[in-house]
């Protein structure tokens, strides 16, 4: 499988130093874990009223593993239908061949100003920035991507951009960029000021981007769920519609649809449904609608066999939100366009050398995989993920010492009975707060033991009972 | 070879072990009272429920908002006119038909046909959707076996009104789209 991995030139994230500055602040630490916790709660409520849940999951899984496995099928079926519909299928290998189709797109339309609901894919692309460069005026309209927008700032959550926010930056944010008064913090308010500049964006725009949630094979259609109302109001009232989707996007058909739209709001935010759930079949009259199916890697992914689940995923969050690495990290520690455990195991099969520290980001607890509605084993795929980092040589070197002289000493009774005489010797002769530090990062936040007198076996030896258990 | 075909050959090349397309026909929650489970679904969404008859609807949507700024409805019998849909940017109250309601979620379905003004339905302050309490089904299961939604150019599921939670998971009702979403649940 490492035969097919890209390894690329570029600076590895270095997730335990991104963890470590954005713990400086514990208040913020705290402020943070717990309202992705809250989420996590307001997920568990949902579920909890739906009792054939877990078949639910059951069933979400089956159906995207048997779309993953006759993808070439539901993408030529979808493709036809598209057409036949009387939109425009356009096939983008790369990040570079997708945001050239839009870019090519706005020009023949002379487009000036684009509005763009939420997508992780043209995130992925860096399409906002491409598009900039050559003059389009590209403006987010999810509230939290247009805050990171003004702020310059990638989003650090797939569903909740700027939930590493506060209130009170937001409003300074605000201030600057749509002179709200200085000091105004309240959510309602804010939100307020935000429909008011974005309404006249939406009414200026001449196209409109969004994101693919599903797209439907049989009849050919995209779905776009969102609370907010953007994508929709870009899409009734620009003359050309874009949406660009991944080749994972499929679902065989509307049954199977009814299944993803009843677990995707209630993991990733509690709700039931999403407020807004739209179907797009065919341009209105007077409209274009543009459909872009793109590659980007999602192929390399679908031909590692322990990889290709990873596909399944439909972008709720619930990994993210329950995750303890996450909650207490931060989504710009991963430094990747999709944080958290589902990025984890994403990332590197893009760059393994970039993201070899990702599959370390974990306690590998498992609470992901519990969450996940399609059932991804998130915590087996970190794992795997690390062994082939181990094995291409991109561990992190004092990780791999530790590790290697682990192996060494616990496979043999003489140097782990004598090693851990040493050990109880060192402990009791140096000072705590010196061992705190010898101890590596473990210790920075604990005390360690107090170091027994004696190890269990000699314990045993002296105290077994002469014959049989008393 | 086209990017098309660069895909989809990569596709079949990476194509995954054969998985059976699952049967979701047996999938169907306990059906219990639906209009009641429909109207507690609208609540937990922040939609309003009224309960009425048919024959009171005008007198209903009057009382609901009163010579209160431009009202568009998708059930007149006028027209609005061929108009670009930035027009309706000024509209205070939309009224439209909704073809069925979804008892687990609150949701409502309304394809083109029924909106007539797409945009308004999203430029609108205060939306109104008028139901049939005949016409709700139990769950999203049942929604997609009685609705074809590839019928029409465009559909959609509305639950509740606009909102947002972007800031500081503070839910914040009426984002970009309608502040209120009232439904007349209407016997014939």
């Amino acid at each position: 499988m490492s035969r097919t991995l890209t390894v690329l030139d570029s600076a590895p994230v270095d997730h335990a130093a991104n963890a470590a500055a954005f713990n400086e602040n514990e208040a913020r630490v705290d402020w943070h874990n717990e309202s992705l916790g809250l989420m996590r709660a307001k997920r568990d409520r949902a579920v909890e009223q739906v009792p054939e849940w877990e078949a639910l999951r059951a069933v979400a899984s089956s159906i995207k593993e048997h779309t993953l496995s006759h993808l070439d099928e539901y993408l030529t079926m979808f493709e036809a239908a598209a057409i036949a519909n009387g939109a425009k299928v356009h096939w983008a290998r790369d990040a570079e061949e997708h945001n050239r189709i839009v870019h090519h797109i706005l020009v023949e339309g002379r487009v000036q100003y684009l509005v763009k609901s939420k997508s992780m894919l043209t995130e992925e692309c860096h399409l906002n920035a491409y598009l900039e460069e050559r003059g389009i005026d590209v403006v987010d309209t999810d509230l939290g991507e247009r805050i990171v927008q003004l702020r310059k700032e990638p989003p650090s959550h797939i569903v909740m951009p700027a939930s590493h926010l506060t209130k009170e930056e937001i409003g300074e944010t605000f201030a600057e960029h749509l002179g709200t008064a200085v000091g105004l913090s309240d959510p309602t308010e804010l939100t307020a000021a935000a429909r008011i500049h974005l309404r006249e964006r939406f009414l200026r725009a001449h196209a409109a981007m969004t994101g693919v949630n599903f797209a439907i094979a049989e009849t050919g259609g995209v779905v776009v769920c969102t609370n907010e109302g953007n994508a929709d109001l870009g899409m009734a009232l620009a003359p050309i519609h874009i949406a660009s989707m991944g080749i994972e996007k499929l679902v065989p058909g509307p049954a199977e649809l009814a299944v993803f739209l009843r677990v995707l709001a209630r993991s990733a935010t509690g709700q039931r449904v999403t407020v807004y759930t739209s179907h797009v079949h065919r341009p209105e009259v007077g409209q274009a609608l543009h459909i872009i199916i793109v590659d980007n890697g999602r192929t390399e992914q679908l031909g590692r066999p322990d990889f290709w689940r990873s596909l399944k995923c439909i972008r709720c969050g619930a990994c993210m939100n329950t995750c303890p690495v996450y909650r207490r990290s931060g989504g710009y520690s991963y430094g990747a366009t999709v944080p958290g455990p589902i990025g984890s195991i994403l990332s590197p099969g893009i760059d393994l050398r970039k993201y070899a520290a990702l599959p370390f980001a974990s306690t590998l607890c498992g609470s992901c995989t519990a969450v996940c509605p399609v059932k991804i084993d998130l915590d087996a795929q970190l794992y795997r993920w690390r062994q082939i980092v181990v094995d291409a040589g991109l561990a992190d070197g004092f990780k791999t010492v530790a590790a290697n002289v682990g192996a060494r000493v616990l496979s043999n009774r003489r140097w782990l009975h004598g090693g851990g005489a040493i050990i109880r010797i060192i402990m009791k002769l140096i000072p705590m707060n010196v061992m705190r530090r010898l101890s590596g990062s473990w210790g920075k936040t604990r005390d360690l033991p107090v170091p027994p007198g004696e190890s269990f076996s000699s314990w045993y030896r002296a105290n077994r009972p002469a014959k049989g258990p008393p | 070879m086209s990017s098309r075909d660069v895909i989809l050959a990569a596709v079949r090349a990476a194509r995954p072990p054969a998985v059976a397309r699952p049967d979701v026909s047996m999938l169907r929650g306990a059906t219990v009272d639906l209009a009641a489970n429909f109207t507690a679904a609208c609540v937990v969404a922040a939609a309003e429920v009224v309960t009425s008859v048919r024959a009171d609807l005008d007198s209903l949507i009057a009382a609901a908002y009163a010579a209160n700024g431009r009202q568009v409805s998708a059930m007149s019998t006028t027209s609005e006119g061929v108009t670009r849909p930035h027009s309706f940017s000024d509209t205070d109250v939309f009224v439209c038909e909704a073809v069925i309601g979804v008892a687990e979620n609150g949701a409502v379905w309304l394809p083109l046909s029924r909106l007539r003004y797409r945009a308004a339905l999203f430029l609108a302050t205060n939306v109104i959707v008028v139901l049939d309490r005949a016409r709700i089904v139990n769950d999203m299961h049942e929604a997609y076996r009685v609705v074809n939604v590839a019928e029409e150019e465009f559909g959609v599921f509305v639950s509740g009104p606009s909102k947002t939670a972007d800031i500081e998971q503070a839910l914040v009702i009426g984002a970009h789209g309608a502040k209120s979403l009232t439904i007349l649940l209407l016997d014939e």
